[in-house]
């Protein structure tokens, strides 16, 4: 769905008008929100950075198949389906001929016929089985809704039930021997089917398909996990006879087609091109205004979000608010309740949705928005999958979601029934915000997030190997994924939990080892986060052990749903960290005296005047203390000791490097060199997290010698501070020899498969990254390019962090 | 070449916080590879990733114990066979089971009491019997027969011989047998590809009689405990029955026969127990004796 970028930056349409008060009604009830936005562009032209419209498309249709059976047609004519999107039509015929598709559509395009179609047939004609699964389980409830309806219009007799932790242990053996549908999640399906499949053996019999939705979600660690969790559902089913075929569904992503396969390693079919009809959609960045230029403060996104959601709903416009947090639904929610709920005898016009509330609450305030009884609704992501709330005309997400998938499936909840729509980004002041909403080129999705997975991530691998021989012993030549497992198999086999013998390895542990993985981590040392206010014991969160020395030390103040606790207590052995709440004005930021050293290059290109490489290396994290910071100012208010042993791990990195006399010829000197290179290490962790679609905690950036001599962070004077392996500061004039380098780095004991990607899209992430540091707004260098500057460099006429960034980027960047 | 990735997954565990790593390969558990006629090779992208190098091992073999005997005949390669007789218990030719629910009249003949021993309690596909005890009564006699395998290989014959001993008239005895026992071998006979002969059997489980009738009275109600207070029993030198698996696993790996013989001799007294108890459940019509 690439849209088309109509205007940007084009701010002279409407000249605010001096003397306007900040909230004058816009217009009266104009109900059509394509006026609403030209009226926003209009009035608040500085803070509209983008605007893109996707142009409304006819739907393009198909009949229903002959091949259908009879009783299945008569139930969706009985529901008003008289044909097919084209999609659908094709989702169908790619079924039949027995491939294994992804179908990636846009939100409300009528997506789960593609998978109901192929499996009540399936079911009805040949007894067969399916599997689903999706990512969460209220989104099964949801997603199920449809079938069920279809099933109970047309009595078609299909049994379909939903296996998860909630079932009850008696209903359980009728779902394994009787169920045609099982809807499921990736974590039962690894820890409670897998493990026990013999119980299921007659599902696995006759098991056809496999439906797997929401696959943009699984990338990175779960993915990688799902990728090895499906491996071992082909083999389970291969030991049955079976070989399902796999039905996916996916937002729109930019390689869905290759991130499928690499999920269920066959070949693929993508159906990318929706036949739903769309009405105009709208999207437009908002960039809060800058309310203190010397600082480059901006107003809060929460006031803009607030104050647009406020001007939709006066227009007479269904609105939805996405907002990051559950908090900061209910903070929106009050400041929009006041003004438009204040007649306690009227039925409310606001509401308030997200995860906590009782499943019957939640029922009925999606039965008041379905009825349009609701004027505005703030909303958790809970909203962003599927839940039906019917029609909606505004769309408004405070914060960037994470991904332009994301925001256009956010967005895409705005204009079912082919109404116009308008959604609108407001940038909070997190750094990848305000990159995005000053590159509104992002949003023009010809070139959406890769998603990766790295299913042969050494640990997550090893991992699902011990499961795999728990289920099935492993006969020699077998081959797991790609993969001759049989080096793996004897290191289990080393350490007693499996038994070689003549042909074959079987499990002979006396344990069960799928409890011991969980699907969202890289090995299990998670720390849990122990609340202990006023005498209680609760644990509020889960820190992987990689980030715990960064923020789980004691001292530190750690935000959970942007509460703040003040970790008390660190039980490094017991992964236990004791918080109590707290009520601070600061917030507290590690030290982290990072090196690295590269143990082993594999490839290496050459980028502009040095070199791009990526390789296996070796980080060494040692975390002496902390800075308090405070809110708002930013200003450093103080420090506190650590004392944590240093956290080695291999991992895998991107890295690009410049020599010493190219250096010496561009920069007056080697300091200006090394700040030049921890701004260009800012930016390019910035636009590589977008690129690689990566959490910022995945992949880290570092800056230090090729050869691992020294390392440097920017010190308490805005400097390069330049340390020896010792941790002790040099000068770089003394290092002997001085070829700063620029590291990108997974951020996990054996990577993570995000380093190779960057290095292979090197000089177009340094080419970003020009462009980042030279379309900032600031002067000098600021959060939001080449990192926090201080004051004092604000003023200099040359050789602003800014500069010096750039200097360095170009030249590793192509000579233009 | 296993050892280098054994090192290095070892040293990715640690640095991933894992709480309990890979432990070190224990001396007694060499197992022995499977003969290949090349070395296996770590797929590219992994030797590189772990940064594996090639490099010769000294391979220390491990050390073999002396102690291996085992008793009983080698009725198929890896599976012992044991058989004992002893006096009968004094059971009716007519067994009234109505002490267990669904149950009324049951033939003597028809009886097979039976325990297996497992390698764990942690369940799922993983977990496998590797001895099978069985007490029947013939000419008088209770004749108690055992399988035990000492190979992996021979839990098909295992199953096979089992399967041999049931008509479908048999009446399957145990101690917690319907919720442990009989799941575990329909799985085993599921993952040989076998036809399961003990799901269609009848299953007397004793468990949830001797519950009824002797909850409360002591710690608990374990076979051992049962035993000792209501048939006199004393087990003397027993391996706990947590024990067994390791004592099999260790056997496996080339360790010593001793924990493994005592195994024998532990599931040998559960199987003879469940005879007792049998007889002592349907003879005790009225409420137990005080203590």
């Amino acid at each position: 769905m690439p849209p088309q970028a109509l205007a940007r930056r084009d701010a002279q349409a409407l000249a605010l008008e001096p003397g306007q008060p900040a909230d004058a009604p816009l217009a009266p009830r104009v109900r059509d929100p394509r006026q609403l936005a030209q009226r926003l562009r209009g009035k608040y032209s500085d803070r509209v950075t983008g605007h893109f419209v996707m142009p409304a498309r006819e739907g393009r249709y198909a009949p229903l198949p002959e091949a259908l059976p009879p009783g299945l047609a008569t139930a969706l004519r009985s529901r008003g389906i008289e044909r097919l999107y084209s999609h659908q039509a094709e989702a169908w015929d790619a079924a039949q001929a027995g491939e294994n598709l992804v179908v990636v559509t846009p939100t409300a395009s009528g997506k789960s016929l593609c998978y109901t179609l192929p499996v009540a047939a399936a079911a009805m004609q040949a007894q067969a089985k399916a599997l689903f699964l999706f990512p969460t389980k209220a989104l099964a409830q949801d997603q199920v809704a449809e079938l069920l309806e279809l099933n109970r219009a047309g009595n078609l007799g299909l049994r379909c039930h939903t296996f998860d932790g909630d079932t009850p242990g008696d209903a359980r053996q009728a779902i394994r021997l009787h169920a045609d549908l099982v809807v499921s999640n990736p974590d039962m399906l690894h820890q409670a089917i897998l493990p026990h499949h013999t119980k299921w053996a007659q599902f696995f019999e006759n098991l056809r398909y496999v439906v797997i939705d929401e696959v943009h979600t699984y990338r990175g660690v779960f993915g990688s996990h799902l990728a090895n969790v499906l491996r071992r559902l082909q083999r389970v089913c291969a030991f049955y006879g079976a070989k399902p075929q796999f039905i996916l569904c996916s937002a729109t992503i930019g390689n869905p087609k290759a991130h499928a396969e690499a999920l269920v390693e066959a070949p693929v079919t993508a159906i990318t091109e929706s036949g739903a009809p769309v009405g105009e959609k709208h999207l437009l960045l908002w960039n809060p205004p800058v309310v203190n230029p010397d600082l480059g403060l901006r107003a809060s996104a929460r006031s803009q979000s607030n104050r647009i959601a406020r001007l939709a709903i006066r227009a007479g416009l269904k609105t939805l608010v996405f907002a990051q947090s559950r908090t900061m639904v209910e903070v929106l929610t009050k400041y929009l309740k006041d003004v438009f709920d204040h007649d306690p005898r009227k039925p409310p016009r606001i509401r308030a949705y997200r995860g906590g509330y009782l499943p019957n609450e939640r029922r009925e305030a999606e039965r008041a928005m379905r009825a349009g009884h609701v004027d505005g609704i703030v909303s958790t992501s809970a909203l962003e999958l599927g839940v039906d709330i019917g029609a909606l005309d505004v769309v408004v997400l405070n914060g960037y979601p994470g991904s332009v998938a994301a925001t256009w499936q956010r967005v895409g909840r705005a204009g079912r029934r082919q109404q116009p729509s308008l959604g609108v980004l407001v940038a909070s002041s997190d750094p990848l915000d305000q990159y995005l909403v000053r590159h509104p080129g992002f949003f023009e999705a010809a070139n959406p997030e890769h998603a990766r997975i790295a299913p042969d991530q050494p640990l997550i691998l090893l991992d699902h190997l011990r499961c795999a021989a728990f289920e099935l012993p492993f006969l020699r030549g077998e081959r797991y994924g790609p993969m001759d497992p049989a080096p793996w198999l004897d290191v289990l086999a080393e350490t007693g939990v499996l038994h070689a013998e003549g042909q074959r390895w079987d499990w002979i542990a006396d344990s069960y080892p799928a409890n011991a993985v969980s699907l969202r981590s890289v090995a299990d040392g998670n720390f849990v986060v122990v609340d202990r206010t006023d005498g209680a014991q609760k644990i509020i969160a889960e820190v992987d052990y990689s980030a715990a020395a960064l923020t789980l030390y004691e001292g530190a103040i750690h935000m959970v749903q942007s509460v703040p606790f003040q970790v008390e207590r660190l039980d490094w052995e017991g992964r236990k960290a004791y918080v109590t709440r707290t009520h601070v004005d600061y917030y507290t930021d590690a030290i982290d005296y990072t090196r690295l050293k590269v143990l082993e290059q594999f490839d290496g290109v050459r980028a502009g005047e040095g070199s791009a490489r990526h390789g296996e290396v070796h980080v060494v994290r040692r975390v002496p203390g902390y800075k308090k910071i405070r809110y708002y100012t930013h200003e450093n208010i103080g420090y506190g000791p650590v004392n944590l042993p240093d956290q080695e791990m291999h991992t895998t990195a991107a890295w690009w490097q410049l020599a010493q006399d190219t250096l010496e010829r561009a920069f007056a000197s080697r300091q200006d060199a090394l700040d030049g290179f921890l701004g260009a290490a800012h930016a390019l962790h910035l636009v590589a997290t977008v690129a690689v679609m990566a959490e910022a905690r995945d992949l880290r950036q570092a800056v230090g010698s090729g050869d691992g001599a020294w390392f440097a962070q920017a010190d308490g004077r805005g400097r390069g501070q330049l340390r020896g392996t010792d941790g002790q500061p040099g000068h770089p004039d003394a290092a002997e020899r001085f070829t700063p380098t620029v590291y990108l780095y997974d951020n996990y004991p054996g990577g993570i498969g995000l380093s190779e990607p960057l290095w292979r899209r090197q000089a177009e992430l340094v080419q970003r990254a020009r462009e980042l540091v030279s379309a900032c707004d600031c002067r000098a260098g600021c959060p939001a390019c080449v990192g926090p500057i201080l004051a004092g460099d604000e003023d200099k006429a040359e050789g602003t962090p800014k500069a010096l960034a750039a200097k360095v980027l170009a030249l590793l960047g192509e000579q233009t | 070449m296993s050892a280098v990735l054994a090192e290095k997954l070892r040293a990715l565990q640690q640095q991933a916080g894992k709480a309990t790593p890979l432990p070190n390969p224990s001396p007694t558990r060499g197992g022995g590879s499977p003969p290949s006629p090349q070395p296996p090779q770590v797929p590219e992208n992994i030797r590189r990733l772990l940064g594996l190098r090639t490099r010769s091992l000294s391979v220390v073999p491990a050390p073999r114990a002396h102690d291996r005997h085992l008793p009983g005949d080698e009725i198929a390669p890896g599976l012992r066979y044991l058989e004992s007789r002893h006096d009968g218990p004094p059971l009716p030719a007519s067994i009234d089971a109505r002490f267990a629910r669904d149950f009324t009249d049951i033939a003597r003949d028809d009886v097979l009491c039976f325990d297996t021993e497992t390698t764990g309690l942690a369940g799922g596909t993983g977990t496998r019997a590797f001895m099978i005890g069985a007490a029947d009564l013939v000419d008088g006699q209770l004749r108690i027969r055992q399988l035990l395998t000492t190979t992996l290989a021979a839990e098909q014959a295992m199953l096979e011989t089992f399967a041999r001993w049931l008509s479908p008239a048999t009446v399957l005895v145990s101690y917690n047998g319907r919720s442990y026992d009989a799941p575990l071998l329909k799985a085993r006979y599921r993952l040989a590809r076998l036809p399961c002969p003990v799901t269609p059997l009848a299953h007397l489980d004793l468990l949830h009689p001797s519950r009824r009738r002797w909850r409360g009275r002591w710690e608990n109600c374990r076979l051992a405990t049962i035993e000792r207070q209501v048939l006199g029993v004393m087990r003397e030198d027993d391996l706990p029955g947590s024990e067994a698996p390791r004592a099999w696993r260790d056997y496996l790996g080339g360790g010593p026969a001793t924990d493994l013989r005592r195994v024998l001799a532990h599931n040998h007294t559960d199987v003879r127990s469940l005879a007792s108890l049998l007889t002592h459940l349907t003879q005790v019509h009225a409420p137990a004796p005080p203590l």
